[in-house]
């Protein structure tokens, strides 16, 4: 089993570093992708992103085809109104705070402030969240809108037929696209990486973390946890009465060993500390070494305080926008739509009247008169 | 010919999309001394993304832009009426 464990951990840890590595040399940021498409008109990154989702949804099926993994991925839930209220949640929240889930990870790789304060607020944001854990669950069941998960499922088809039909189409516009010049951009930065290689890059990863640890890219579950930790080292009795924090309902078999291990919400390095940790730890450090490699390590310059609240708020919704979803943005788009999952549908059609308000409310409160 | 006054714009550290936004605002603020050779902006950034969208807009302003990289490890936009 110890070997198993090592052989997760190490191959989550190198896709973390080479996602955080090419995450930075590209500037693949997604909360900029929906923002830029209301603040700017530009819908340049949501055109990689697209890419991503098409290429993600060739590779799962093709390993669900081959017995890799498990479609849809263990702990995606049927679809919920809260699917789509969770997005509006997050969008605006990964807008005002300057990025998303991974976002902020990478750029806190690169030496942003402000992510520092963006991954406090989501870890704020989830004990918040815990706190109300008890009364927002069942609500959220309450508003089940089906028990089917999947699109596939819902309408009575092979998921095949539609990665079939989805990877067509999507291949139409993208070459559309690509002749036009609409998936490259010019830029004088150091060693810049096309979003769409960056975007084929990170699919991969996408496919090589759910054959490894049977899920996508996912990394709020890791917030949930050190916001446990904190609350069992200043509030150990409160802590211990909290169910989200004790009860284990992740299950993940360890590959060659084929031992279970669980793992839950709580602060123990358990299975959910195995798949999630090495990830974000390898985004950051994939993102500083890049940095580093580009000598553009900069922690200078006055950040306004107002971005600084704005970075921790914006933390803290979408901390609540990934619990009630449940899932983040990285989990859903990558991971989700790809396999056509209902829950992810609607909670990227949650994320545009989200980043919608947060482009809004950034341009009139906290860029205005900043200079 | 006098040299342009400079105005330096240090959004270094700064949330995206500070860097564009704060820099249209000042580029709309001085667009005439702009135009008339009587003023550059140099803006302090060490956001990729801005390095790509600051000259993009400048350019559709009507203006030029010059990207240097300085050796502390920030972008140097450097934004004026004439070419360069």
């Amino acid at each position: 089993m110890t070997l198993s464990v090592i052989f997760v951990a190490t191959a989550l840890l190198l896709v973390g570093l080479a996602a955080g590595f090419v995450m930075h040399r590209s500037d693949f940021c997604m909360a900029g992708a929906f923002r830029d498409l209301f603040l700017f008109r530009s819908a340049f990154m949501l055109r990689p992103l697209f890419l991503l989702i098409v290429m993600a949804s060739v590779l799962f099926e093709t390993e669900r085809q081959l017995g890799l993994i498990d479609v849809p991925f263990p702990f995606f839930t049927a679809p919920t109104l809260f699917s789509l209220l969770g997005g509006v949640l997050f969008g605006f929240g990964m807008v005002i705070a300057g990025g998303c889930v991974m976002g902020v990870l990478y750029k806190l790789g690169s030496g942003s402030r402000p992510a520092l304060f963006a991954l406090a607020g989501l870890v704020f944001g989830s004990a918040l969240y815990a706190e109300w854990h008890s009364y927002l669950a069942p609500l959220v069941k309450q508003t089940t809108l089906t028990k089917k998960m999947t699109l596939p499922q819902l309408i009575g088809l092979p998921a095949l037929w539609l990665v079939l039909v989805f990877v067509l189409l999507g291949s139409t516009v993208l070459w559309r696209w690509w002749r036009g010049g609409r998936l490259q951009r010019f830029s004088q930065v150091t060693s810049y990486l096309q979003p769409w290689q960056a975007a084929l890059i990170l699919a991969l990863l996408s496919a090589v973390s759910a054959a490894v640890a049977g899920v996508p890219f996912g990394v709020t579950t890791s917030y949930l946890k050190w916001a446990a930790g904190l609350e069992q080292w200043f509030f150990p009795e409160h802590m211990s009465g909290m169910t989200l924090f004790i009860v284990q309902p992740v299950q993940l078999v360890l590959p060659f060993s084929g031992a279970v291990i669980t793992g839950g919400a709580g602060p123990a390095l358990d299975a959910v500390a195995l798949i999630q940790y090495p990830l974000i730890g390898g985004i950051v450090l994939g993102a500083a070494f890049s940095t580093w490699r580009l000598r553009e390590w900069c922690w200078r310059g006055r950040v306004p305080v107002r971005q600084l609240v704005a970075a921790f708020a914006g933390g803290i919704l979408m901390a609540f926008g990934s619990r009630l979803s449940p899932g983040c943005n990285v989990w859903h788009l990558w991971g989700g739509l790809p396999i056509f999952a209902l829950s992810s549908i609607l909670f990227v059609m949650g994320l545009f009247p989200g980043a919608w308000l947060g482009s809004r409310f950034i341009a009139r409160v906290v860029f205005s008169k900043e200079t | 010919m006098t040299s342009p006054e400079e105005s330096v714009l240090d959004i270094r550290g700064q949330v995206c999309p500070s860097s564009l936004l704060t820099t249209l605002r000042l580029l709309n603020m001085n667009a005439e001394s702009l135009r008339r050779g009587e003023m550059q902006v140099r803006v302090l950034t060490d956001s990729r993304d801005a390095v790509v969208t600051i000259p993009n807009a400048a350019a559709n302003m009507g203006f030029h832009a010059l990207i240097e990289k300085s050796p502390a490890g920030h972008y140097e936009v450097v934004i004026s009426h004439v070419a360069n």
